[in-house]
């Protein structure tokens, strides 16, 4: 059994120097992925303690057959589509406008100078969320298309023509101009 | 690698925006004292959880839930509850009240569909809970509108009144009625439970599907309990599920959610 599995087992027997650790393997990934995928930093560190909290609870219902990293991408992933779900919810409610990422959270952005990165989260925001979900975990973590495959529970199949389709998407918005 | 920002106008090819990504995407140092704030949450949390399921009581008649109330003395219910529990209808309601409230506690249930049987209660506060149990899960609404709902746009203090006395609160859902400028308003167990069911909703998924099945549900469908933890993959809506390859539940119709 690998290191990793065996990390999980102490943290199912609520070990919490086991779970320290899985935070501190996963803790900088998980939060970069939900940082680029919500926008705010708020939200993000919101999504990443509730995605590591169901890790805690739920480790017991952890299966050997799954990596650790893909058991803990598909919660990540679940916390942060919910998410956006809400989100898009509150908008239809409220009205136009609809942004899944408010302007003040497009400029809440740490590494680079400022604005280098605004076209790209505007091209972002012109992707499908499934679709998007699987970018940000392809280039955060290089992930192959299996496992993205197994962390949404989809075929390789639909993995590789979301990314396709994304990377159309990406490339046609940057061209014109970040989305705008 | 130094991924230079595509200039406007151009198109960019396959390894620049591959590089654009991966740059964009680094992964950053996560928030400090993480572990520490999860373990606190998930211990309070437990505790809380177990706090109000052990101590909830459950009155039906045959039509529905009458009463609803996670601290009640056990003498008080039990007259009441032997008038009603000749039934064995009631007893069914009853049982799968109980069982639907310990889901939705757990965050493990999005709707209830066990029915409320608000007919021993006066026209007015009827009216007024029934035009609750229509706000859906996780969203919210003033006692406004309520008050405006029922045709009795004056009558805010008393919307807040018939709502304080709700006998079937969690089920029908009194807690997603806030004041119009935002603030809590009142509860009936109080403010912190109120707070603590907002945020219960707040990060309750809706929809989930089964990564072996591919077939998506409301969560707290019969079907969907069944599924193993390790396959529930979430998704926004029907749409973004029907894109990933799965197909909506037939029993719980999540598309007319």
């Amino acid at each position: 059994m690998d290191t990793e599995r065996a990390l999980m087992k102490r943290v199912a027997r609520r070990d919490e120097g086991a779970f320290a650790e899985l935070v501190g393997r996963y803790g900088g990934r998980l939060y970069a992925v939900a940082h680029r995928l919500l926008g705010s930093r708020a939200d993000a560190e919101d999504a990443v303690q509730r995605a590591f909290l169901q890790c805690f609870t739920g480790a017991d219902g952890y299966r050997e057959e799954w990596a650790v990293s893909t058991w803990i991408y598909r919660i990540l992933s679940n916390v942060c589509i919910d998410e956006l779900r809400r989100r898009s919810a509150r908008g239809r409610r409220e009205g136009p406008p609809l942004h899944e990422v408010p302007e003040e959270a497009l400029r809440d952005h740490n590494p680079g100078p400022p604005g280098r990165y605004l076209d790209l989260r505007r091209a972002l925001l012109r992707v499908p969320r499934e679709a998007r979900v699987l970018v940000a975990l392809r280039y955060v973590d290089g992930l192959s298309h299996r496992e993205l495959a197994r962390i949404r529970g989809i075929s390789v199949n639909t993995v590789k023509s979301q990314l396709a389709r994304a990377r159309s998407i990406l490339r046609a918005a940057l061209a014109e101009g970040g989305g705008r | 690698m130094n991924p230079r920002r595509p200039a406007r106008g151009r198109t960019i090819d396959d390894r620049q925006l591959d590089l654009f990504l991966t740059d964009y995407f680094k992964p950053e140092s996560a928030p400090a004292g993480l572990t520490r704030n999860v373990v606190r949450h998930a211990r309070a949390m437990e505790e809380a959880m177990q706090q109000i399921t052990q101590n909830l009581t459950i009155e039906a008649t045959d039509r529905g839930v009458t009463l609803v109330s996670p601290h009640m003395g056990k003498a008080a219910g039990a007259a009441r509850r032997e008038a009603a529990g000749e039934d064995a209808k009631a007893r069914r309601l009853a049982a799968r009240a109980r069982r639907e409230l310990v889901e939705y506690l757990r965050g493990e249930r999005a709707f209830f569909s066990v029915p409320v049987d608000l007919s021993g209660l006066p026209e007015f506060q009827r009216r007024v809970l029934e035009t609750a149990l229509a706000i859906p899960f996780g969203e919210v609404r003033s006692y406004s509108w309520i008050a405006k709902h029922i045709g009795k746009p004056r009558a805010v203090r008393a919307v807040g009144t018939a709502l304080g006395r709700n006998p079937v609160p969690f089920i029908v859902p009194c807690h997603r009625v806030l004041r119009s400028d935002g603030s809590l308003g009142g509860y009936g167990f109080g403010l912190p439970m109120k707070r603590q069911l907002l945020d219960l909703e707040r990060t309750t998924p809706v929809l989930e599907g089964c990564s072996s099945t591919h077939i998506v549900c409301r969560v707290g469908c019969d079907r969907g309990q069944k599924m193993r933890p390790d396959h529930r993959v979430v998704f926004a809506s029907v749409a973004d599920a029907r894109s990933a390859g799965y197909r909506p539940c037939k029993v719980c119709k999540p598309a007319a959610a």
